[in-house]
């Protein structure tokens, strides 16, 4: 891929990693560090050139520690500023989100999940939830998650990934798979549609006609601490009365509601489709926002449906949020595959019907 | 007519008081670069990288924009914000441990790339804030908390020299290693520290100041005799000098 910019009017053909990097660029994204991991590489290749173009910043990070803190420390500059990768070299960067966290920086990871534990494959899969939503860094924190299921989805999530980590001052990732990154959808890229956050009272810029500023998060006091993680998890809280959003089909006279996230909840779709044709009361719903997660609509779920289906490509992973949202209300089943493509239509709504008989 | 000879730098935080144990050269590298700072008239424009170790309160110090790296990470984060911000003087302040063990690839990389930053790097041939424990520039036969009958190499192999490591990178505009067992040689690492800023501003590539520096505490060892170990034994090894300097064009 050539990389011009396809600020188009019209609608193109692109694929996933494409459009996510493109939709950055529109962004605004002033600096981009990554280091090259199957299946996202396309980013960092568009990025090299599109970056330069631009005179924007591209460094060729030495590896995944490198990158993530290369782009905290353009953060901490107040511009906008992302780093992408894949499973086990996310697992690299949870130090520099943690800390990232604490430092409330507004860093935007994107990560393409690939199967794993360890190396793994680079077949897509989404055994990445846990690392994205609990995380692997020390300490409590959250960051935003956002998960689309369609390369127009890439982009329109892209923007908001920007946006809310500027907007809440803190970590956001965009979570996509090997299938949604490697695959070609026409898409929109518009403009960038948010407001333009103003970071002029944190960021550093040399200490000119104000105070100096420090950015850290070595916290000597154990009081310091406390008022600043209660602080923190005020923010949080903020963000799940009004920054939920999720996807929902046919879910309001439905018996049993399916449900997934990413790429997994295009078959989930087709599947209920091929249900109410026969005429079965079946509804999906996916969570745009996995942190924050829509644990109050899929509370209400639970007291209109009979059942719900969770499917995912792992082993059950968003099924535990599912399951503390349900809190026991209703039956929480369970379709999965550890890796690889999305699990056949068939095979939902062979699920789904074998739900129903019970 | 009286005139000044001695002041606190203005860009230290008035009313400080170093925190370091006694007879510790972290407070005289700190001045040293508040003093360059102040003569560069950098106080507006600077943002610094903090690192973690003894390092890690510079803030507490020298009143500058900083942002504080996890350990070994201060040189990658001030790649992010001069990359983000060209027109900011942008220093790292660490121990080294942090720039050349946990940091060495982000700070080789550094280097490689001839990022336009500046790197002081405090040599105290141990792990300083962990409570003196064998690191990356441990002399040999030297005892600490981890190599309890000496740096032997079958088991630990061999100290890094860091400065000359570093001058072998071609990004790089300037490398040297100073020390501060005596005013004679304080007043050699300034000018080190002066150059390696001034490098940066001229935007001539990476330039680094490797200081050697008294452990007192952790050696075990009275002020006195921790100076004298820094000269009978330290430089003899790490030997102090300008290792890489492009306008001189002195290249290892
Ligand atoms: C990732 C990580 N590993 C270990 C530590 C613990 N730690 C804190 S300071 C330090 C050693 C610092 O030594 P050095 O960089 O040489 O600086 P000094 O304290 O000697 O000035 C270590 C190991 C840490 N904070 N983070």
């Amino acid at each position: 891929m050539t990389t011009t910019l396809n600020k188009s009017e019209g609608k193109v053909l692109i694929k996933g990693n494409y459009a996510i990097a493109n939709a950055a660029v529109i962004a605004g994204c002033q600096c981009y560090f990554g280091y090259p991991i199957t299946p996202q590489s396309e980013i960092g290749e568009f990025m090299s050139g599109k970056m330069q173009e631009l005179g924007r910043a591209y460094v060729s990070a030495e590896s995944e520690l490198g990158a993530i803190n290369m782009t905290i420390g353009a953060c901490s500059t107040g511009v906008k500023a992302m780093t992408s990768s894949s499973s086990c070299a996310i697992s690299l960067m949870q130090e520099g989100i943690s800390y990232a966290c604490s430092d409330e920086l507004p860093v935007v990871i994107v990560s393409v999940m690939r199967g794993g534990p360890g190396l793994g494959n680079i077949y897509p899969s989404q055994g990445d939830y846990e690392q994205a939503v609990i995380g692997g860094g020390n300490g409590d924190y959250r960051i935003i998650v956002l998960a689309p299921g369609t390369v127009q989805e890439c982009v329109d999530l892209t923007y908001k990934t920007f946006y809310l980590a500027h907007k809440y001052r803190m970590p956001a990732m965009l979570l996509a798979d090997g299938l949604l990154g490697q695959m070609m959808e026409p898409c929109l890229f518009g403009d960038y549609p948010y407001p333009e956050v103003d970071n002029s009272e944190w960021m550093l810029t040399g200490a000119k006609n104000r105070h100096r500023r420090v950015i850290r998060s070595y916290a000597p006091l154990a009081e310091d601490q406390c008022v600043f993680l209660n602080k923190l998890f005020n923010k949080y809280k903020v963000l799940e009365e009004n920054e939920v959003m999720y996807d929902e089909y046919m879910v309001d006279d439905a018996d049993i509601v399916v449900m997934s996230f990413g790429s997994m909840g295009r078959n989930v779709k087709s599947a209920v489709k091929a249900c109410r044709e026969k005429g079965l009361k079946v509804g999906a719903f996916r969570p745009l926002t996995l942190f924050p997660f829509p644990n109050r609509k899929i509370e209400e779920l639970s007291h209109s449906a009979k059942k719900i289906l969770v499917t995912e490509i792992n082993m059950g992973q968003m099924l535990r949020d599912v399951r503390l949202a349900v809190n026991g209300r209703i039956p929480v089943e369970f379709l999965g595959k550890p890796v690889g493509s999305m699990i056949d239509i068939e095979d939902i709504v062979k699920k789904i019907e074998s739900m129903i008989e019970v | 007519m009286a005139t000044q000879v001695f002041k606190v730098p203005d860009i230290m935080i008035d009313g400080f008081k170093f925190g370091f144990c006694p007879g510790c050269d972290h407070g005289v590298a700190m001045r040293l670069v508040a003093e360059c700072l102040d003569e560069l008239n950098l106080q507006e424009n600077t943002i610094c990288a903090s690192a973690i170790g003894c390092s890690v309160c510079i803030y507490d110090y020298i009143n500058v924009d900083t942002i504080e790296a996890p350990h070994g990470r201060a040189i990658a984060e001030a790649t992010g914000v001069k990359r983000a911000k060209p027109d900011k003087f942008v220093f790292t302040y660490q121990g080294d441990g942090d720039f050349a063990s946990i940091g060495l690839a982000e700070s080789m990389h550094a280097a490689l790339r001839g990022e336009k930053i500046s790197a002081i790097c405090i040599n105290n041939t141990n792990y300083g804030m962990t409570g003196g424990q064998l690191g990356p520039t441990t002399m040999v036969g030297q005892v600490t908390t981890t190599s309890p009958t000496g740096r032997n190499l079958e088991y630990y192999g061999y100290p890094m020299k860091i400065a000359e490591q570093f001058a072998l990178c071609d990004g790089v505009a300037f490398s040297a290693r100073v020390s501060l067992d005596t005013v004679p040689n304080i007043r050699k690492a300034k000018a080190a520290i002066k150059k390696a800023f001034e490098y940066q501003i001229k935007g001539l590539g990476f330039s680094f100041v490797e200081i050697l520096s008294s452990c007192p505490t952790n050696w075990r060892m009275t002020p006195q005799k921790a100076h004298d170990r820094v000269r009978d034994e330290m430089m003899k090894v790490f030997v102090p000098g300008v290792y890489k300097d492009i306008l001189e064009s002195k290249q290892v």
